[in-house]
C-alpha cells in the first residue's frame, strides 16, 4: 500500500498533475508522524501509511495554492468534501489518496494501558484486532477497542467515499458505543453540574488556539476572537471567555466538523473537546438529518433550510 | 411609595426592523400592557442575529435574550429568518447539552400586525425567565483568580 | 556540605518550609501535570514526575495577570495596585525550567525592571529536583544543562533510590536548611552514587542538536525565503510552542473598561499568531514562513546576540506538544554551515 502510494504521488508530480503532494512522513518521536507538504518528488519516498497517522490533512488544503495530490482516510475524505460544499476547494484541483482507516491508536490511552510513559514503550504493532506492546522486554496484548482513538471507535466512514485512487481493501466502521462515554456521562449531570464541568475545564485553557488551527472548518482569515471592534472575547485566558471561544467555535462549524477528533488530541491542558465537538456533530444529525461531508454537491448546514423545519424552537 | 423588592429580570430582544419591532410598536399604540424587562435592539432582520451577540448578552449579565422575526415564507429579505431559525435551533440545542436553562435563549415569530402577541411573547418570556432565576453563568466561581492576580 | 533526606519524609519538609513560603509541587489535580499549590499531603509526584507541561515560569509570569485597577473621577484617575502576593517555594522544578528562569530575567531585570515579575523572582525559592529519566523529547545537554544539575536553583535534590541528596546551591538555599530539621548528613557513599545518577542521567539524553555557531549559521541563511518556506511548511501557527515555552515571555497588554473603571491586564501573546505583528497599515510577518523564521531566529540568534545565551533550554515540551510535530532539533540540525552561499530575495529584506 505505502509503496503504491509513494510510486503514485511521484508519478503524479513527474507528470506535472498536481503541484504538491501533502501526505504523511515518520515523525521525530517514537511512535508519531508528521505531515509531508512537498514539491520535490523525491520526497514522496517518505510517505507512510501507519495505525499513527493522527493528524487532518485537509486542514492544509485551504493554505495551499495549486493542485494537491493528498492522502485522505475517512475523516480527512469527508471534511474535504466539506471544503468543496464550502467552495474553498475544486475537487477538479485534487487527486484523492482514499486509505480505508481501521482506526488510529491513541497513545494516551496506551499509556495508561501500560502505566508507562510512550517513551517507555519500544514497540507497538497493531494485528487486526489487537495491539501488542513490548516494553523493558515484556508483552502485552490489549483488545483494539481499548488502544483506539474515541473518535475512531464512533467513526461512522473509515472508507472515503470521495478518491481518485483507494490504497486498498474497504474497510467497514467500528461502531464501539464506548466512544460515547464522556457524553452520556455528562448528560446525566443536573444543568449546574454540567455548567460548572466546563467551566472547570476551561479555567485550564491558555488560548493556545491549536485547536481551532488544527480544524480544517476554521479557515477565517480572521478569526472573531482577534475581532477587536466590536471585542467579543479579551485574549486574557479566562474561563468565561475560553468558554464562549468554544461554544461560538463549536456553532461556526456546525456541520462541517467532522469529527476527526484532533482538537482534543492537540490541546495541550488535556480539555475534552470532543465532548463538545461531538455533541455538536449529534445535534446537527438530530435536529436536521445532516451528516458532514457525505456529499459534494449538498449545500453546507446553515446556508441550507427546508421549508418547515426546526419550529418547535419558536413561539 | 411601593419598593420594588422582588428580582426583576433583564432581558434582550433582538426585533427584525420590518415584522417584529413593527408589532412591538404597535403593542405600544394599541396600549397593550406587557413587562417593561426587556431592552430592544433593532436588527434588520433576524439572519442578522449572529450567536455571539447571544452569547455576549449572557456574558454580559442579562438573565434572557430573545430574538423575534417574520414569520416562514414572509421575511423582508427572503431567506433571513430561515438562516435564523437553523441557526438558533443549533445554539439553543448546544447550551443546552451545556447546562444553561432552555428559558433562556427564546425566539419567536412577529408580524407587524401582531401586536397582542408580542404582547404575550414577553409576558411568557419574562415568566420563563423568573423561574430560572438571575444568570449566574458567568459569576466569578470560587477559586477564581486566587492564583493569578494575588501574587506580585 | 551535602544532606539527605528520606522519600517519606519530604513531606515533613514540605510542612516546615510551608510556614515562611507558599510551597508549589507537581501535581495532576487539575488534569494536567502543572505546579499547584502543595495541598499538605501529597508526595506520590516523586514517582511520576517527569516535567509539567505547563511551565513553572507560570509562577512568576502568569497567563494571566492583573497590573492595576483604575478609576476615573472628578480628579483623575486613582490607580489601586494588587495586593502583594506571597513568597514562593518552587519544588521540583528541574534544571531545564530553572535555567530558564534565569535567561528569562535578562529580558526583565535589564533596563527596565519589571516589578510584577521581579516581586515574584526576588522573593521566590527554588528547589531542584533532578532529573533521573530524561524523555525521548529532551535535549538539554546540547545546551550545557545537565539534566540532573544546576547552578540556578538554590537547594538541589538527587534521587538516590529511597532517598534524595540535598545539596545546598546558593545562599539562599543554605539559609533555607539552616534551620530546617530532619536532614542527616550525606555519606560518601551517599555522594558517589549522586554522582554516578547524574552521569548515567546525562547520557540518557540522545536527543542532540548542533548549537554550534548557530547565530552566525541562522544569520547568513536569514534571507533564504526556500530555506524557511520548507521549514515553515507544516506549523499551523497555533501558540503552543511559545505558550508553553520556558523561556518565552512575550505577552499582551489590555484594558478592561466598564464606564468609569477598569482593570488593565497582561497575558501571554505568541509571535506565531497572524496578527501578532498586526499594525493598521501593515503586518510584516502576515506569512507564516516568516513566523517561523522569527522564533527560531529569536531564540536561537537575536536573543544570544543581546544577552549570550541561547533562550532554548532542551525542556522538550514543544517537540513532544506540537500537533504536527514540528521539531525545533530538526530545524537547528538542518540549519546550513555559515559557508553557505546566502540567497537573497526580495531586494534583501526577509
Amino acid at each position: 500500500m505505502e509503496q503504491k502510494l509513494r510510486s503514485e504521488a511521484r508519478a503524479l508530480l513527474e507528470e506535472g498533475k498536481v503541484d504538491w503532494i501533502i501526505g504523511f512522513e515518520p515523525g521525530s518521536l517514537k511512535f508519531t508522524t508528521t505531515p509531508l507538504i512537498t514539491k520535490d518528488k523525491n520526497d514522496t519516498e517518505r510517505l507512510v501509511i501507519n495505525p499513527f497517522i493522527t493528524n487532518n490533512l485537509a486542514n492544509f488544503l485551504t493554505e495551499i495554492k495549486g493542485r494537491v495530490g493528498i492522502v485522505a482516510k475517512g475523516c480527512e475524505s469527508r471534511s474535504i468534501v466539506s471544503l468543496i460544499q464550502d467552495n474553498k476547494v475544486a475537487r477538479e484541483n485534487l487527486v484523492i489518496f482514499g486509505v480505508p482507516c481501521p482506526g488510529i491508536i491513541d497513545l494516551s490511552k496506551l499509556e495508561r494501558l501500560a502505566a508507562k510513559n510512550r517513551d517507555e514503550l519500544d514497540e507497538i504493532t497493531r494485528e487486526k484486532d489487537r495491539v501488542i506492546i513490548k516494553a523493558d522486554g515484556k508483552t502485552s496484548e490489549f483488545p483494539v477497542s481499548q488502544a483506539l482513538f474515541d473518535h475512531c471507535l464512533a467513526c461512522e466512514l473509515p472508507t472515503p467515499k470521495e478518491y481518485d485512487i483507494l490504497l486498498g481493501e474497504p474497510t467497514p466502521p467500528i461502531a464501539n458505543p464506548t466512544a460515547q462515554e464522556s457524553i452520556k456521562k455528562l448528560k446525566q449531570l443536573v444543568p449546574e453540574e454540567r455548567w460548572a464541568f466546563w467551566a472547570k475545564e476551561l479555567s485550564r485553557c491558555v488560548r493556545c488556539y491549536a485547536c481551532r488551527n488544527v480544524c480544517p472548518a476554521c479557515f477565517c482569515q480572521r478569526c472573531f476572537v482577534e475581532e477587536t471592534e466590536p471585542q467579543w472575547v479579551l485574549p486574557a485566558p479566562r474561563w468565561q471567555d475560553n468558554l464562549i471561544f468554544q461554544i461560538i467555535r463549536n456553532i461556526h462549524v456546525a456541520g462541517r466538523c467532522t469529527d476527526c477528533g484532533e482538537c482534543e488530541r492537540v490541546c495541550p491542558v488535556k480539555i475534552p473537546l470532543r465532548s463538545l465537538t461531538r455533541e455538536m456533530y449529534d445535534i446537527v444529525g438530530e435536529l436536521f438529518q445532516f451528516k458532514s461531508g457525505m456529499d459534494k454537491d449538498a449545500d453546507p448546514l446553515l446556508t441550507h433550510y427546508e421549508e418547515q423545519e426546526a419550529e418547535d424552537f419558536f413561539r | 411609595m411601593k419598593q420594588e423588592t422582588e428580582w426583576q429580570p433583564r432581558l434582550v430582544g433582538f426585533l427584525c426592523r420590518w415584522c417584529s419591532y413593527a408589532g412591538a410598536d404597535l403593542a405600544g399604540t394599541s396600549r397593550k400592557k406587557y413587562p417593561p424587562n426587556v431592552r430592544i435592539i433593532k436588527v434588520p432582520c433576524s439572519g442578522r442575529v449572529d450567536p455571539l451577540f447571544i452569547l455576549k448578552a449572557l456574558r454580559l449579565g442579562f438573565d434572557g435574550v430573545l430574538v423575534s422575526g417574520c414569520h416562514p415564507g414572509d421575511c423582508h429579505y427572503q431567506t433571513g429568518n430561515y438562516r435564523a431559525r437553523r441557526r438558533i435551533a443549533v445554539t439553543k440545542s448546544f447550551l443546552e447539552y451545556l447546562g444553561v436553562a432552555p428559558q433562556r435563549i427564546q425566539a419567536s415569530w412577529v408580524s407587524a400586525s401582531e401586536g397582542g402577541k408580542f404582547a404575550d411573547v414577553i409576558t411568557e418570556v419574562t415568566e420563563g425567565v423568573k423561574e430560572v432565576g438571575p444568570n449566574k453563568l458567568f459569576s466569578e466561581r470560587q477559586g477564581d483568580g486566587a492564583e493569578t492576580t494575588k501574587r506580585g | 556540605m551535602a544532606k539527605k533526606i528520606n522519600k517519606r519524609d519530604i513531606i515533613k519538609l514540605l510542612n516546615q518550609w510551608s510556614k515562611d513560603f507558599a510551597i508549589f509541587a507537581p501535581s495532576r489535580e487539575s488534569g494536567v501535570a502543572a505546579m499547584a499549590k502543595w495541598d499538605g499531603k501529597d508526595t506520590e509526584f516523586l514517582d511520576w514526575y517527569r516535567n509539567t507541561v505547563v511551565a513553572p515560569k507560570a509562577n512568576f509570569l502568569p497567563n494571566m495577570e492583573e497590573m492595576f485597577k483604575f478609576q476615573k473621577d472628578k480628579e483623575g484617575y486613582r490607580i489601586e495596585l494588587p495586593p502583594d502576593g506571597e513568597k514562593q517555594l518552587i519544588f521540583g522544578i528541574r534544571p531545564c525550567d530553572a535555567r530558564a528562569m534565569k535567561i528569562i530575567d535578562n529580558n526583565f531585570k535589564g533596563l527596565y525592571q519589571d516589578p510584577y515579575y521581579l516581586n515574584k523572582r526576588n522573593s521566590a525559592v527554588l528547589v531542584g529536583l533532578g532529573c533521573v529519566n530524561p524523555g525521548e523529547s529532551c535535549f538539554c545537554t546540547s545546551l550545557d544543562i545537565s539534566p540532573a544539575e544546576s547552578d540556578d536553583v538554590d537547594l538541589m535534590l538527587t534521587d538516590i533510590g529511597n532517598e534524595l541528596l540535598v545539596e545546598p546551591i546558593s545562599a539562599a538555599g543554605k539559609k533555607l536548611i539552616a534551620k530546617t530539621t530532619g536532614l542527616k548528613a550525606a555519606t560518601k557513599n551517599d555522594e558517589a552514587k549522586a554522582k554516578e545518577v547524574k552521569k548515567t542521567a546525562y547520557n540518557k539524553v540522545t536527543r542532540k542538536i548542533n548549537a554550534e555557531g548557530i547565530v552566525e549559521r541562522l544569520t547568513a541563511c536569514f534571507d533564504d525565503q526556500e530555506f524557511w518556506e520548507k521549514v515553515a511548511a507544516k506549523c499551523i501557527s497555533c501558540g503552543i510552542c511559545t505558550l508553553l515555552c520556558p523561556t518565552c515571555y512575550c505577552f499582551d497588554i489590555n484594558d478592561e473598561i466598564f464606564r468609569q473603571q477598569g482593570t488593565r491586564f497582561r497575558s501571554l501573546d505568541s509571535c506565531a499568531f497572524p496578527v501578532y505583528t498586526k499594525m493598521p497599515m501593515e503586518n510584516p510577518r502576515a506569512e507564516k514562513w516568516k513566523r517561523v523564521r522569527q522564533k527560531v531566529c529569536h531564540k536561537y540568534s537575536f536573543f544570544p546576540m543581546s544577552f549570550k545565551d541561547i533562550a532554548c533550554t532542551g525542556c522538550g515540551r514543544c517537540v513532544r506538544l506540537c500537533p504536527v510535530n514540528w521539531d525545533i532539533t530538526q530545524v537547528i540540525n538542518s540549519v546550513p554551515a555559515k559557508e553557505a552561499k546566502k540567497r537573497v530575495k526580495e531586494g534583501g529584506r526577509g
